[in-house]
C-alpha cells in the first residue's frame, strides 16, 4: 500500500473515508449482481466482508500496527454485526446457513470431501494455535505512560521560583511592551496545510524581516535556540520526527499534534522544558526520557523564547487559566 | 580561441554577480575561488565537448521554464517559515542550526547539488531531483521528508524560490553555459541482481578503486578520513551496509536504481565522481547490484574482505531485505534482545555456527543530548547485538560499523572511572550561529572540526539495574548510569583492551569499581576489521546479589547501551546512547506446551462427533 500514503494529521479522516468508499463499492456491486440475478451467496459475502475489514484493512493497511488484542475486539464486534445482517429475516438466515448444513449432510462427493477435510484439519489447526499460544511469548511489553502528568504548583529555575498559575511569558508582548496573548495569537502561522507564516513581507509576521521587533523578533530568537538544541529529537517541523526520534523510547513529543502543547498552559511547557525528563513525576517514566533538563543548557529567557517559538511555528496558542 | 574568451567572460560575469574579487575572498577563500573556477571549466568542458552526450545511458534534457513571480513569492513564504533555520537567510547553508550539524546544510549559492539525474557538473533537474530531495529528505542528514507537511505545490514553490533567488552563481536559464544531459533511468533496462552480477560488481569496485575510499568491505573505512567537500567541510564515504542512510535513497532504501543513479552522475561538490564516461551501463548495474546486496539484511553475510566467491555472492543474493519502519525510514527496531540456551562452552569467536541460532537485533543509537557535554554528531548510529547463554554464563556479541579504529595514544589526566570531564576541557560544540557568519569556511562549526578532535578510545558499555527483581514495575533506574536509589551494573569495554565492571549511581557520579566481578568477566574477542568492530563479552549469570545483576530465565531485564567513537572525540558523557531494551533469556520449552493443545484437539474431535451424530439423528427424525 505504498502507493496511497496515510498523511499525518489526516489519518483518521482518511481511514473513515476509505472504509466508507469500500462499503459503498461493495454494496453497489452486491446490489447490481442481485439485480442481474447472480446475487452473492450470503455465506460467502459475510466471510468476505469480515475478512476484508479485519484481516486486510486493520492488519495490513493501518500503520503503526494495531495490537492483536484490539483487533480481536474489532473482529468480534464486526462478526456480531455481520450475524445481525445475515439473520435479518428467516429466509436470509436459512440462505446463510445452507452451505454449512450442506457440508454437514455431505450428500454430494464435493461436500463429503470438504466435510472429511474439515474434520481432520480443524483439530490439527486448533492444536497448532494452542501450541503457539502456550509457547513462551517474548514480544515487546506494553508500558502505559502518562504523557501530561499533573504539574507542580511552583517550579524553581535558575534560583528563581515561578508560580505556574501566575507566571507569564515575558516575551509575549504587544508593540506597547505589555503581555498580550490576543496580540501574539494574531501573528502565529496560518493553520492551513504547511502552517506557513501569514505574510512574508510584513515585519509583524516574518521573524526574519530586518525590521522585525518585539514579539516576532523574540520568535526568531526562540527559533534559533530550537534549531541549535531541540530539532535533533523534535524535528525540523516540530512534529517529533527528529534525527534520533526513534532511537529513543518514549519518542519525542509532536508539537504539531493537537494533543500536546495546544492543550497546555505556557507555564506547564516552561516547567517541562526547564526540568526535562528527569524532573517528571513517577507515572511519566522519568527514568526513560532523554529530554534534558534545559535549565542545564539554557537561560530562563531562552526557555521562554523557545516555548513561544513552538507555539508560533505550530500555529497553536497556549491555553489560559480561564 | 572564441571559447577561451567566453570562458573568461563568464568568470568575469560571475565575479560581478558575486560582487567579490579573489582578494576580497582573502587567503583562505582564494582556494575556494580557484576551485569554483575549475568547477566552471569542468562545466564548460561539458558544454563544449558534450562528453556527457556520449556517455552511455544519457540523453539531452530540456531546460526548465522560469517560474512565475507568484510562485517565487509563495516559495519565499515557505522558505522563511521552514528552511531558513538551517539553510540561512542567503541560502548559504549557514542558518542558526548549521554549526551543530554534520553533514552541514546545503549552501545553495553555487548551485552544487549532490543527488541528480544530470551529468557531472550540471545543474540538477528542479522538478525531479530537487523535488524528490524535498519530498523524501536526505537520510543520514538532518534534512527531513517534507511530504505530508508541505503540499506538492508548496514544495514546488519553495524550489522556485531557491532556484531563482538563492542559487546565485549559476542559472537554469543561462542558455549559453548550462546544458542538461539526463540519465534515462526509467528506460534503461536493469541487470537482474544475479549471483554472477553481484560477483562481477565485487570485482569492478576493486578495478575502479571504489574500495580506496569505501573500504574493502564497503563500510566507508577506506583511506578517506580527511576527505573534504568543495567548501572545506569534512565528509565521509558512504557505508554500503546502511543503504537507509544513502542520501539519494528516496525512502526506498533497497532500490538498486538509486545506487545506479548516484554512481552514474556522481555526488557533486564531493570527491565522489561520476563514473558515466568510463563505465558501461552494464557494468554500472553490476556495481549497483553488488553495493545494494551489501546493505544489511536478515543474514549477516561475511564477505571476506571483499573477495566475493560464488558461495558468498549466492548468500548475498539469497538474503532478504530487513523491514524498514516508515516512521523512521530505518530498520525496524524490536526492543527485546533475546538470548538462547546452548550446551557446553559459549562461542569463542564470531564464526561459531551457534550464533545462527539466535536472531541479531539492531539497537538504534542517538547522540547523548541530555547532559553536558552533549554529542550532536553520533558517528555510530546503530549496533547489532546477539546473545547466547549456558548454565553459568551469558555472552554478548556486539558488532557495529566504525570507519576508524580509535585507540588513545596520549595519556590523559583522568581515571577511567571518572565521568565529569568538563574540568579537563571536554566540551560540547558551541551553537555558533551568526557568530561566524562572515567566514565562509566556518572553522568553528562541527562540520569543519570533524577530523580535528583529540583521539580517545572507541568503546561500548551496557547496563542493567542491580536487583531489578525488586523494582516496583514499571520503575527502572535512570537510563543514564542509574540513580542513587536504583544503581546499575555497568559493563564497559574500551579499545585499549580493558573490560571492567562498574556500579553507576547517576549521570554525574564517578563509577564505582566492581573488581570482583571484573575478574569473572571475559573479553572473548575485540577486533576492528574493515570498518567494523566485533566485541564478544562473557559474564557470569550471577554474582553478588547486592552488587551484580542476577540474570534469570524468562524475565524481561532492562538493558541499555552506550557507544563511543574515539575519532569523534567521544569520551566520558560524550557518546551515543540507546533507549531501554529488554534482555530475555528464552527458557527451554516445558512439557505443558505439548500436553494442553493435545487435550484441546481431542476435545474438538469429540465435539465434532457429537454435532455429526446430532445432525444425523435430526435428519432421521425428519425422515
Amino acid at each position: 500500500m505504498t502507493w496511497l500514503k496515510l498523511v499525518e494529521g489526516y489519518m483518521p479522516m482518511q481511514m473513515i473515508s476509505e472504509l466508507v468508499i469500500c462499503i459503498l463499492v461493495f454494496s453497489i456491486i452486491n446490489y447490481s449482481l442481485k439485480r442481474a440475478g447472480m446475487g452473492l451467496p450470503k455465506f460467502w459475502a459475510g466471510i468476505f466482508v469480515w475478512a476484508f475489514v479485519n484481516v486486510f484493512y486493520l492488519k495490513y493497511r493501518i500503520y503503526p500496527p494495531i495490537p492483536f488484542s484490539v483487533r480481536a475486539i474489532y473482529g468480534t464486534v464486526s462478526a456480531c454485526g455481520i450475524f445481525m445482517w445475515v439473520s435479518g429475516s428467516q429466509q436470509e438466515w436459512e440462505e446463510f446457513k445452507r452451505p454449512i448444513i450442506n457440508v454437514l449432510d455431505a450428500k454430494t462427493g464435493m461436500t463429503k470431501f470438504i466435510r472429511t477435510a474439515l474434520l481432520i484439519l480443524l483439530p490439527i489447526g486448533l492444536w497448532g494455535f494452542a501450541y503457539n499460544s502456550f509457547l513462551p511469548n517474548f514480544d515487546e511489553p506494553i508500558e502505559l505512560r502518562t504523557v501530561h502528568p499533573a504539574p507542580p504548583a511552583t517550579t524553581k529555575v535558575h534560583g528563581k521560583t515561578y508560580v505556574l498559575q501566575t507566571a507569564s511569558n515575558p516575551y509575549r508582548i504587544n508593540p506597547e511592551g505589555k503581555y498580550d496573548q490576543a496580540y501574539s495569537n494574531a501573528h502565529i502561522v496560518d493553520q492551513s496545510m504547511g502552517r506557513l507564516m501569514k505574510d512574508v513581507n510584513s515585519a509583524e509576521e516574518n521573524p526574519w524581516d530586518p525590521n522585525a521587533k518585539g514579539y516576532i523578533k523574540h520568535v526568531r530568537e526562540g527559533g534559533e535556540i530550537f534549531f541549535q538544541n531541540c530539532h535533533f529529537c523534535h524535528g525540523d517541523n516540530l512534529n517529533g520526527r527528529g534525527l534520533w526520534a526513534f532511537a529513543f523510547n518514549p519518542i519525542p513529543a509532536n508539537f504539531t499534534d493537537a494533543g500536546t502543547i495546544a492543550q497546555l498552559q505556557e507555564t506547564f511547557v516552561f516547567w517541562r522544558v526547564s526540568k526535562g525528563g528527569i524532573g517528571l513525576p513517577g507515572e511519566a517514566f522519568p527514568w526513560a526520557s532523554v529530554m534534558p533538563p534545559w535549565e542545564q543548557h539554557l537561560t530562563v529567557d531562552e526557555i521562554w523564547k523557545v516555548v513561544m517559538f513552538e507555539y508560533w511555528h505550530t500555529g497553536y496558542y497556549p491555553r489560559t487559566w480561564e | 580561441m572564441h571559447e577561451i574568451h567566453s570562458e573568461i567572460g563568464h568568470i568575469e560575469k560571475r565575479m560581478v554577480m558575486n560582487e567579490k574579487t579573489p582578494a576580497e575572498y582573502g587567503g583562505r577563500g582564494l582556494s575556494a575561488w580557484l576551485l569554483s573556477c575549475s568547477l566552471l571549466m569542468g562545466g564548460l568542458g561539458i558544454a563544449t565537448t558534450s562528453y556527457a552526450e556520449m556517455a552511455e545511458g544519457f540523453a539531452e534534457g530540456s531546460r526548465p521554464a522560469p517560474p512565475s513571480a507568484e510562485k517565487v513569492e509563495a516559495g519565499k513564504r515557505v522558505y522563511f517559515t521552514k528552511c531558513v533555520w538551517c539553510h540561512g537567510v542567503g541560502g548559504a547553508g549557514d542558518g542558526p542550526g548549521a554549526d551543530r550539524l554534520w553533514p552541514r546544510p546545503r549552501n545553495f549559492n553555487s548551485g552544487t547539488f549532490k543527488i541528480r539525474h544530470t551529468a557531472s557538473g550540471e545543474l540538477p533537474l528542479i522538478d525531479v531531483d530537487l523535488f524528490q530531495t524535498v519530498t523524501h529528505g536526505l537520510p543520514g542528514s538532518a534534512m527531513p521528508s517534507w511530504e505530508g507537511i508541505l503540499s506538492e505545490d508548496q514544495r514546488r514553490d519553495v524550489l522556485a524560490f531557491v532556484s531563482t533567488e538563492l542559487v546565485k552563481d549559476r542559472s537554469w536559464q543561462d542558455t549559453e553555459f548550462e546544458e542538461f544531459h539526463v540519465l534515462q533511468l526509467d528506460t534503461i533496462q536493469p541487470v537482474p541482481p544475479t549471483v554472477e552480477s553481484v560477483k562481477r560488481g565485487s570485482e569492478l569496485v576493486k578495478e575502479l578503486k571504489c574500495i580506496e575510499c569505501h573500504g574493502l568491505e564497503g563500510r566507508g573505512d577506506g583511506n578517506a578520513f580527511n576527505l573534504k567537500d568543495d567548501w572545506g567541510f569534512s565528509i565521509q564515504p558512504a557505508d554500503w551496509h546502511k543503504c537507509w542512510n544513502f542520501r539519494g535513497s528516496r525512502q526506498d532504501a533497497y532500490n538498486v536504481k538509486n545506487i545506479f543513479r548516484t554512481f552514474s552522475t556522481g555526488v557533486s561538490g564531493t570527491p565522489m565522481p561520476s563514473f558515466a564516461d568510463n563505465t558501461t551501463v552494464e557494468n554500472r548495474w553490476h556495481i549497483a547490484n553488488y553495493v545494494a546486496s551489501l546493505c544489511e539484511r536478515d543474514m549477516d553475510v561475511d564477505i571476506a574482505g571483499g573477495n566475493v566467491t560464488d558461495e558468498i555472492a549466492a548468500a548475498l543474493v539469497a538474503a532478504q531485505p530487513r523491514g524498514i519502519d516508515p516512521l523512521s525510514d530505518k530498520p525496524k527496531v524490536n526492543f527485546v534482545v533475546p538470548s538462547k540456551f546452548v550446551e557446553g562452552e559459549l562461542p569463542a569467536d564470531e564464526h561459531d555456527e551457534r550464533w545462527k541460532l539466535i536472531e541479531r537485533r539492531i539497537v538504534a543509537m542517538g547522540g547523548q543530548i541530555t547532559h553536558k557535554p552533549r554529542n550532536f554528531v553520533n558517528r555510530i548510529d546503530d549496533v547489532w547485538v546477539q546473545s547466547l547463554y549456558n548454565e553459568t554464563d551469558i555472552t554478548f556479541m556486539f558488532r557495529w560499523d566504525d570507519r576508524t579504529k580509535s585507540v588513545q595514544k596520549d595519556s590523559v589526566d583522568w581515571e577511567p572511572y571518572e565521568v565529569n570531564l568538563g574540568d579537563y576541557g571536554i566540551e560540547e560544540q558551541a551553537p555558533g550561529g551568526s557568530k561566524f557568519a562572515d567566514d565562509p569556511e566556518h572553522p568553528e562549526s562541527i562540520a569543519a572540526k570533524q577530523t580535528a578532535y583529540q583521539v580517545f578510545n572507541d568503546g561500548i558499555a551496557f547496563q542493567f539495574p542491580i536487583k531489578w527483581q525488586e523494582l516496583p514495575a514499571p520503575r527502572k533506574p535512570r537510563y543514564f548510569w542509574g540513580d542513587e536509589g536504583f544503581p546499575v551494573d555497568i559493563t564497559k569495554w574500551t579499545a585499549d583492551g580493558e573490560l571492567k565492571a562498574y556500579q553507576g549511581t547517576g549521570w554525574d557520579v564517578d563509577f564505582d569499581d566492581r573488581d570482583d566481578f571484573t575478574e569473572q568477566m571475559k573479553l572473548v574477542k575485540a577486533e576492528w576489521k574493515n570498518g567494523r568492530w566485533t566485541v564478544i563479552v562473557t559474564r557470569p549469570l550471577k554474582g553478588d546479589y547486592e552488587e551484580d545483576t542476577y540474570i534469570e530465565l524468562g524475565k524481561y531485564i532492562p538493558i541499555n547501551f552506550f557507544v563511543w567513537d574515539g575519532h569523534n572525540g567521544d569520551v566520558g558523557r560524550k557518546m551515543a546512547v540507546s533507549a531501554f531494551y529488554y534482555l530475555v533469556l528464552e527458557p527451554p520449552i516445558e512439557k505443558e506446551t505439548y500436553i494442553y493443545p493435545t487435550v484441546a484437539a481431542i476435545g474438538l474431535v469429540l465435539v465434532e462427533g457429537w454435532i455429526l451424530t446430532r445432525r444425523a439423528n435430526r435428519r432421521k427424525g425428519k425422515a
